[in-house]
């Protein structure tokens, strides 16, 4: 916790109280390959913050195959915001594809905390940019790049991410088979 | 709940039947499956026409099938690798038979999180024939570079063995007919042989295992082609005297003539009957997610038409697996 404060002091003062306060409402944990935080259809009470090992958000189609949303690295934050904003059951189920140490938020504290510390609007208005512009980035990629501009892409902004993943958890994120993710790589091996 | 079952024993078109029945209560070690769909295996047909009443007795009416694919929506106190809204897949245990329907209950040893990577309707065909290949290449101890001889290279079980073998990196020689040598090939087998144009028994020598899924003269064959020490082991052949003390006969003798084979080649012979295991089909699943496995479908019935499934199988022509929509 104590570097994600230090992260969040970079860019504003925090004040004593509301550094105990991120503490009453978070706490540190470990998860284990394989274990699910969040699973589609339930109510989401938690936003989690990478520390250490990687973590995916997927969608199950009504075929029973899944696609990946994100992966979420060291620093990154994960949950199914869908759901969080909206007041929803989770549409997203999230795995951990590594074993994971985060710190696991109050979701609902988490987005109101800048009602009882004025000076977290800052810092979720910045989380929230991010957000937006990675999601931006992400469609408009979809959109204009071909399949190996967003593989490169996609190592680029996950560097070391393939060591933990299965080759369909990238194929289903770039929106590609995993045959054509072989292709690619055999290609880009040639180059 | 509909399920599809067994009204009599005899020809399908007469004995099957789409019923309303009641939804499955499970036990404490059971999870409640929503059916999303169903596959079907040439012991279906076999159980319908009555043919397995000494060996494996049910009563009638009773829900036909054993492979299923869909989502957990209750779990036993006791389950606790498994939760309600989990995907999975499962060759339910004899006791259980029952899939082609709405719910089916599974004890949850016999059950695993489905491929994430593939569909329900091609996950429902992994189970039996994936269990069958795997177990049976397993208990032979396969290895890489092992020569391996798997008979009927095409068909459920064949086809998934030969992918099983080739990410144990054995060599693998196959049999099947002519139209479908070159899918064969690209499943993996390094040598196809077509049993229309050639005989096998020519061209495969000193394998260390054979895998045989089609029995009567080919079980006796399988010596021609072991290497001493090798293994032979058998889904259709002859029941070895292990198997026949687990089921309960008595002074049980291997025929002479396998016998005597045997002794021969210092070889190794198993009958494999094939056991639910979801741990097993949870390293299938890896298998299938890293690609070393895909599945193989043949057609795809909705449930409305799964008489027309059984017709289909029973024609013995399914390239590959057929599976049954359920929802």
């Amino acid at each position: 916790m104590k570097e994600l404060i230090e992260k969040i002091k970079v860019n504003q003062n925090l004040s004593q109280g509301a550094e105990e306060y991120l503490y009453t409402i978070s706490k540190e944990r470990k998860f284990n390959k394989g274990d699910t935080l969040i699973r589609e259809g339930e109510k989401v009470k938690k936003t989690y913050f990478v520390k250490e090992g990687c973590l995916r958000s997927y969608c199950i189609d009504n075929n029973g195959k899944e696609h990946t949303l994100q992966f979420a690295i060291k620093n990154w934050w994960i949950s199914d915001f869908i759901a969080i904003y909206n007041n929803e059951l989770a549409t997203l189920t999230i795995e951990c594809i590594t074993d994971c140490k985060v710190i696991e938020f109050n979701a609902e504290k988490l987005i109101d905390i800048h009602s009882k510390f004025s000076e977290f609007e800052t810092f979720q208005r910045n989380n929230l940019e991010r957000h937006v512009v990675s999601l931006h980035k992400r469609i408009l990629n979809q959109l204009q790049l071909t399949a190996p501009e967003r593989y490169e892409f996609f190592l680029k902004q996950y560097p070391d991410i393939e060591q933990h993943t299965r080759n369909y958890h990238i194929a289903s994120y770039l929106g590609i088979t995993q045959q054509s993710l072989s292709r690619i790589r055999v290609e880009r091996a040639k180059k | 709940m509909k399920a599809l079952q067994i009204i009599k024993f005899g020809e399908i078109e007469d004995s099957l039947s789409i019923n309303d029945v009641e939804k499955p209560i499970i036990e404490s070690t059971d999870v409640l499956i929503e059916v999303k769909a169903s596959s079907i295996n040439p012991i279906d047909k076999s159980t319908v026409l009555g043919n397995l009443q000494s060996l494996l007795p049910i009563s009638l009416p009773h829900t036909s099938a054993y492979d299923v694919s869909g989502i957990v929506v209750e779990k036993g106190n006791e389950v606790s690798h498994l939760e309600v809204g989990d995907l999975v897949y499962s060759r339910v245990p004899q006791e259980q038979m029952g899939t082609i329907a709405e719910f089916v209950a599974v004890t949850g040893s016999a059950v695993s999180k489905k491929p994430g990577n593939i569909s329900f309707e091609e996950a429902a065909g992994i189970p039996l024939a994936g269990l069958t290949a795997m177990q049976s290449l397993e208990y032979a101890g396969i290895k890489e570079n092992d020569k391996v001889l798997i008979h009927a290279g095409s068909g459920g079980v064949g086809s998934f063995a030969i992918q099983y073998a080739k990410a144990k990196g054995a060599y693998i020689y196959t049999t099947t007919s002519t139209t479908n040598v070159e899918w064969v090939k690209e499943l993996g087998a390094d040598r196809v042989i077509d049993y229309k144009t050639e005989d096998y028994k020519n061209l495969v020598k000193d394998v260390d295992i054979v895998f045989d899924t089609l029995g009567k003269n080919y079980t006796l064959e399988a010596f021609q082609v072991i290497k001493k020490g090798g293994k032979v082991v058998s889904v259709v052949g002859p029941i070895d005297e292990e198997i026949s003390k687990m089921i309960g006969m008595t002074d049980y003798k291997l025929p002479e003539d396998l016998a005597k084979l045997i002794e021969g080649k210092e070889a190794t012979y198993k009958f494999i009957f094939m056991h639910p295991n979801g741990e097993h089909l949870s390293a299938i699943k890896s298998l299938i997610e890293d690609e070393k496995i895909k599945p193989i479908l043949d057609t795809v019935y909705p449930f409305s038409e799964s008489i027309d499934a059984f017709t289909h199988l029973a024609s013995g022509r399914a390239k590959g697996k057929i599976i049954i929509k359920i929802n």
